[in-house]
């Protein structure tokens, strides 16, 4: 029997689609059309969901239909070419930023192999440099003096329906996460590339259900996943009740309060999904620790914004709720919770959006006096800010015993990390609840990795694909793992504490996923409280 | 000399070759091959430290659970990159090559690849394991996908019931 020899099992591992056909591919990857297969592609948008958006007031989705990535025919509209060349007109003269990242990249290659996408599955493609290539090639055609007579020579590539897969395909492999312009010498905001990409797709009618059903889901009821105002409230009761079963402490959270000095708005997914449920019943617990005048929104039921991964008017709307809501109610100002894209429209594009929030108060603690001046215009604190500021003051009852079953270590989700910049307010409330460690250097802070499912790729028909990008994080976290025991990983983001888990379950399944505000909660010591011996917590099963 | 003195003399070559090889599978090999910090680098380092520790292994008859920390390492990678079930088990398969034309290069141990039954017969059964593992880890991802629906995200989708949601697992479109 002949033994294939290595040259062979090169040929075939490498190159061919599959050692059954033995087919090998005679071009360049650059020129590789991109091929859809089960796994690799998001599901497209369902027609009414499109149809639905379209119709609602400031917002715009042409062109619903049928479609699917695996077919050859998208049924693009038929001037569909006309539709992208305006729209990335109109982008460029509206968006400077745009324009700057269109012209400025010098291909140093810095920002090269920043991407978890990359790192995750080798795919050249997957370069933040090259994902923006993928937008600039056809602005250099269409857009500059050198790509219209010079062509490909001088970078430019004709548009055609394969750019647009490709657009499709690679717009919808970035999360967003920021991580390559923080190496980008000249600051080249990837994400911002992507996000005209997928705003430019939206146009001729090519968008992700997992993103466009939570968009119109929030425009309709005001959250995510289409709860309604009774369902909403009865999910905080339970948390409540679950809180009365562990600790003995009865809570009693108002609704849609008028005239209260705060307004408390989270991602829906803490109200109702684990593990997120259990950081609901630290905020819960906090809020009764200190006696603060709060009430809960089912009408601002929602932090998340995916409006933020599909278009400017989106987000905008969606935003608008949150302070329409806080008006109508007459709060002082707002508290936001456990989320990470909330906080990056707030801090990058809510001032130029709808804000500044001028009818609102500049946060100051009532418990302590901090005047919080870093949200002067937004108006708006993060639940850790706050927290750690409590903390610091000496308001909180903390024994960090109770969390004597975790050893942690905290993942900076990209959005608050990068985009807000909120490191070591999670750090100061760790320090004093839990004991915890720091993953590797070059893995936290500004250079923290995504978890790889963000900007609405969180959905289960591309998990392989979500878990490879997940593989840098995964991999630091086995780092502290093995030399530390860590048990836990911390974060301050929905998305992440529910991609988090799916993500530790596949590469490092004794690690469990929770928020800050659950390992707060687990600490605090109640007036009045009947508590047991809690194993777990705030988890501790009790009948 | 013997060919567990030659394998041992060896190691470093094969195993180098070995990792190079496997890299090559991976259209931006060149910098998993290079880049040697292990955080900046995951693909690169795991590849590295899974293959060293298997070589080890493999040298010496080892207990076929004493592979599996290895080889599971190996498979969770591949398993969700961009391969066919084949492609993805495939790069353990060249450690027999590779350590055959090592050996055979050298006047003074190329007698001794005739001795290589037994050890290539180790990879062989390395190999097997490696698919039970590759499908443990492919099973895994289909039970956080249902995991995931049944933590009630489900609602978010016109799928409506985790029922439907499992159809569409089950066939190629949503
Ligand atoms: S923003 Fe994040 S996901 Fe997108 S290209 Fe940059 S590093 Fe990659
Ligand atoms: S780091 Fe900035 S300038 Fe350099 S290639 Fe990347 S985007 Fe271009």
């Amino acid at each position: 029997m002949s033994v294939p020899k290595l040259e062979q099992l090169s040929k075939s591992v490498v190159q061919g689609p599959s050692l059954a056909t033995g087919a090998i591919p005679k071009v360049d990857w650059t020129e590789l059309p991109v091929e859809f297969k089960s796994g690799n592609y998001a599901y497209p948008a369902k027609k009414d969901k499109v149809e639905y958006l379209n119709s609602q007031k400031g917002l715009y989705f042409p062109n619903a239909r049928e479609w699917s990535p695996e077919d050859d025919d998208w049924k693009f509209p038929e001037n569909w070419k006309e539709i992208i060349i305006k729209g990335l007109a109109e982008r460029l003269n509206k968006f400077r930023s745009l324009k700057i990242f269109m012209d400025c990249c010098v291909r140093c290659g810095a920002c090269a192999d920043k991407c978890h996408f990359f790192l995750g599955t080798g795919d050249p493609r997957n370069m933040p440099v090259m994902r923006a290539e993928l937008l600039r090639s056809i602005y250099r055609n269409d857009f500059t003096l050198a790509g219209k007579v010079l062509g490909k020579m001088a970078g430019g590539r004709e548009l055609t329906v394969g750019v647009l897969k490709e657009w499709f395909m690679y717009s919808y492999q970035c999360t967003e996460c920021r991580r390559c312009s923080v190496f980008c010498p000249y600051g080249i905001d990837t994400a911002e590339i992507t996000m005209m990409m997928r705003e430019l797709l939206h146009l001729v009618g090519v968008g992700i259900n997992w993103i466009l059903e939570p968009v119109s889901n929030s425009n309709r009821t005001g959250n995510h996943m289409g709860l309604q105002p009774h369902t909403f409230k009865d999910n905080v009761d339970f948390l409540a009740d679950d809180i009365e079963n562990l600790t003995g402490i009865r809570i009693t959270p108002t609704f849609n309060r008028k005239g209260a000095e705060v307004l408390f708005i989270t991602p829906s997914a803490d109200v109702f999904a684990e593990p997120g449920l259990y950081t609901a019943m630290g905020y819960l617990l906090l809020f009764e620790h200190i006696g603060i005048d709060y009430t809960w929104s089912t009408y601002a039921s929602e932090g998340g914004n995916f409006g933020l991964f599909t278009n400017n008017e989106s987000m905008k709307k969606l935003n608008a709720k949150m302070y329409a809501e806080a008006r109508r109610l007459g709060v002082k100002f707002i508290i936001g919770g456990e989320c990470g894209h909330m906080w990056r429209v707030l801090h990058q594009y809510m001032d130029t959006m709808n804000g500044p929030a001028d009818f609102l108060e500049v946060p100051k603690s009532p418990m302590t006096g901090t005047v919080f001046s870093n949200a002067a215009s937004t108006k708006m604190v993060h639940i850790s800010e706050f927290t750690a500021d409590l903390i610091k003051h000496g308001k909180l009852s903390i024994d960090k015993s109770r969390n004597s079953h975790v050893k942690a270590t905290f993942h900076d989700s990209c959005n608050p990390a990068r985009a807000m910049g909120l490191l070591d307010e999670p750090r100061y409330i760790l320090d004093h609840v839990v004991d915890w460690v720091e993953m590797p250097e070059n893995t936290i802070r500004e250079r923290t990795f995504c978890c790889g499912s963000g900007t609405g790729l969180n959905t289960d028909e591309i998990m392989e694909l979500r878990m490879r990008s997940g593989l840098p994080r995964a991999n630091a976290v086995k780092y502290v793992e093995d030399r530390h025991g860590v048990n836990t990983l911390a974060c301050v983001c929905a998305i992440d504490r529910a991609t988090l888990t799916s993500l530790m379950g596949y590469w490092n399944p004794n690690v469990t996923v929770c928020g800050i505000s659950e390992l707060v909660g687990n600490s605090l010591v109640m007036d009045g409280e009947t508590r047991g011996e809690l194993e777990e917590g705030l988890r501790t099963m009790v009948f | 000399m013997t060919l567990e003195e030659a394998l041992r003399n060896n190691r470093y070559k094969i195993v180098d070759r070995w990792v190079a090889y496997t890299l090559t599978t991976y259209e931006a090999s060149s910098f998993f091959l290079k880049e040697k910090d292990a955080f900046a680098n995951p693909i690169g380092a795991t590849v590295r430290d899974a293959l060293k520790k298997l070589f080890a292994l493999l040298m010496q008859d080892a207990e076929s659970e004493q592979l599996k920390e290895p080889l599971s390492r190996m498979m969770h990678l591949r398993s969700v990159q961009d391969f066919s079930p084949a492609q993805a088990v495939a790069p353990l398969n060249a450690v027999k090559h590779i350590t055959r034309e090592v050996l055979a290069a050298d006047k003074e141990t190329a007698p001794l690849t005739a001795e290589l039954y037994d050890f290539e017969f180790r990879v062989d059964l390395a190999m097997l394991a490696a698919f039970d593992l590759y499908v443990a880890c492919r099973e895994k991802i289909y039970q956080l996908r249902i995991d995931e629906i049944k933590s009630g995200k489900h609602t978010l989708t016109d799928g409506g019931c985790p029922s439907q949601a499992l159809k569409n697992i089950a066939g190629t479109k949503g």
